[in-house]
């Protein structure tokens, strides 16, 4: 019999999930739904069509028609899948036109995704203040930016807010960052790695409060100033970036249990508590790889990784996901920053005891023309002598070195290992004494 | 030979709109995968394709593209007899992201129904109007 597939949502997560089922089941009839009307794009490129970098929204769709076409992937977009019926395998959908249809399914894969979420902050209902979540989010702050918006107000100095304030400066206007937490890039960075990148966006011209909550957003008939740590801040543009959260109405009203990060629970074949339905992307958990415990790390890798693997298990074959080091990287006017595994500050949270190396360095030989700085922060684990977490910040050459750590952390390697390896040197692109080793031999030092 | 968009379309071929060409000479067929089928499926790594002799049906899948990511059937742009298969595909299939159109045929034919099944087919400027579309919807 003609195995059935549905997949709600057609992004990164479940365009993916959709290629690995057919990949594995070649007859089997796949239907993805969308309630957006563009499917298969990069979320993660948005902020850089508002800076921009990319010139068109639509050149962010990375799957044409044809992709699903010719893997004869069944796209309804602009349809809203409304219930779930795990008793009777059916999921029912609303289509644009609004009529109603029951599609009964084999395997169920939910990728709905997450949406932004504003705090309960005083004003928040009024009109005037913009996320970035989807294309549509995007045109609507590109229009602000087209009809002569100065200044912004960005709320949240996380990876998305960061990206879109540098956008929006990069159109020339004039933004304020604010942030209720001490630090900027909270996930992603330690309070001293993030100071270097603060110090950079400061020097740049964003003006970044920490340690500052929004209090209250003020304004008549829409939104014209937040407050903010007492302070009166007006601007033409306000977008939360306070965070998302995992969208599980659905599989809530299903009957689908959700973990402790409030994200739907799942095993290690991304299949959630009930039979042959899965759960991947921004609206599933899944276990870190150091802690054990589950998180919902709401990153693009992280997405298509966990749509694989539940694509393959709903087209009958067999695949685990071997958990989450949430490695990450952005660039923000010319410094890039990245970071994988465990912060020391969520080492410490986790209870988790390390000793930490730093070590600053040059991106090419010190003489040579064009080196740039880089620093490295190493944290070890004090027992089993484990790499745990890295964390790059520097003007080039970020990516590939998180992307190591990554590979080492994900085989144990040690920092005793890490102070041995082989790695290459030339002058015009990097220093005798690669610094992710030297970061090695200081936490060996500590450690003695 | 033009370039719409990213996407190759020569002249002188037949296309489908299942991605293939076909190229005519007499009775004599050459069946291929467009630049716009290739570039979506990139980097190809498996090709199945069925033996001489085997008949093909205009519109129906006659064997299978798999890339990294993506799997596709490969769907029959006319009717007819196998003749030939290209063993340089199924041994080097990068040859059809190389050269789709030249080196990467896939099947050479003996059509059918090939004054009537034309008609199905799109010429050189109904090709690159359709290419234009599919571009614009991206």
């Amino acid at each position: 019999m003609t195995r059935r597939i549905i997949v709600i949502g057609a992004n990164a997560a479940g365009v993916e999930a959709a290629s690995a089922a057919r990949k594995k089941d070649r007859t089997a009839e796949i239907t993805l739904i969308t309630q957006e009307k563009n499917a298969g794009y990069s979320r993660c490129g948005l902020p850089f069509v508002i800076g921009g970098q990319i010139q068109s929204f639509h050149d962010l769709i990375v799957y044409p028609p044809a992709y699903f076409q010719m893997l004869k992937l069944n796209l309804r977009n602009e349809t809203k899948a409304t219930a779930i019926n795990t008793k009777e395998k059916t999921v029912t959908v609303v289509d644009k036109a609004g009529a109603t249809e029951v599609l009964p399914y084999d395997s169920l894969v939910i990728a709905t995704g997450a949406d932004s979420f504003i705090p309960p902050i005083k004003g928040r209902e009024k009109p005037g203040i913009l996320s970035l979540r989807g294309i549509e989010d995007g045109e609507k702050i590109d229009a602000e930016v087209k009809a002569g918006a100065k200044s912004a107000v960005i709320m949240g100095a996380g990876l998305i807010g960061l990206e879109v304030g540098v956008g929006l400066m990069e159109k020339g206007l004039k933004v304020t960052v604010v942030e209720m937490l001490p630090q900027i890039l909270p996930q992603l960075l330690d309070a001293d790695m993030a100071k270097l990148v603060q110090e950079h966006l400061e020097e740049k011209g964003m003006r970044i409060l920490i340690s500052k909550g929004v209090e209250e957003f003020l304004g008549e008939d829409k939104v014209t100033a937040v407050m903010a740590g007492g302070e009166k801040i007006e601007a033409d543009i306000f977008v939360s970036a306070f965070g998302v959260r995992a969208n599980t109405k659905l599989a809530v009203d299903a009957g689908i249990p959700l973990g402790e990060t409030r994200a739907i629970k799942t095993n290690s074949r991304m299949e959630t508590d009930v039979r042959d339905v899965y759960a991947v992307g921004d609206c599933a958990e899944a276990p870190n790889i150091i802690t054990h415990r589950p998180m919902c790390a709401q990153l693009g890798t992280i997405a298509v990784r966990q749509g694989k693997v539940a694509g393959t298990n709903a087209g009958g074959d067999y695949s685990q996901f071997t958990g989450i080091l949430a490695s990450a990287v952005t660039r923000l006017f010319e410094i890039e920053a990245g970071n994988t595994g465990l912060t020391e500050t969520a080492a410490a949270r986790n209870r988790i005891e390390v000793v930490t190396g730093a070590i600053t360095s040059k991106t090419k030989a010190d003489y040579f023309p064009g080196a740039k700085p880089i620093k490295i922060k190493l944290v070890v684990e004090k027992e089993s002598q484990r790499i745990v977490g890295g964390q790059v910040i520097g003007g080039e050459e970020v990516t590939q070195r998180i992307n190591c750590l990554s590979f080492a952390i994900q085989k144990g390697m040690t920092a005793r290992e890490l102070a041995k390896a082989d790695t290459a040197y030339a002058p015009p692109l990097c220093e005798t004494w690669e610094p992710m080793v030297l970061a090695a031999e200081m936490v060996l030092m500590k450690l003695r | 030979m033009v370039k719409v968009g990213a996407y190759e379309v020569p002249e002188g071929l037949y296309y489908s709109k299942d991605f293939e060409w076909i190229k005519i000479e007499g009775e004599k067929v050459h069946m291929g995968i467009t630049d716009y089928a290739q570039k979506s499926l990139r980097e190809i790594v498996y090709a199945e394709l069925p033996s001489v002799g085997t008949v093909v049906k205009q519109g129906e899948p006659y064997g299978t593209l798999e890339s990294v990511k993506a799997v596709s059937d490969l769907v029959a742009a006319v009717s007819g007899t196998i003749e030939e298969v290209n063993d340089e595909v199924q041994s080097k299939p990068e040859t059809l992201n190389e050269d789709p159109y030249v080196k990467g045929w896939l099947i050479v034919v003996k059509a059918s129904n090939l004054e009537a099944e034309l008609a199905n087919l799109m010429d050189f400027n109904k090709a690159v109007e359709w290419h234009k579309a599919q571009a614009q919807s991206k």
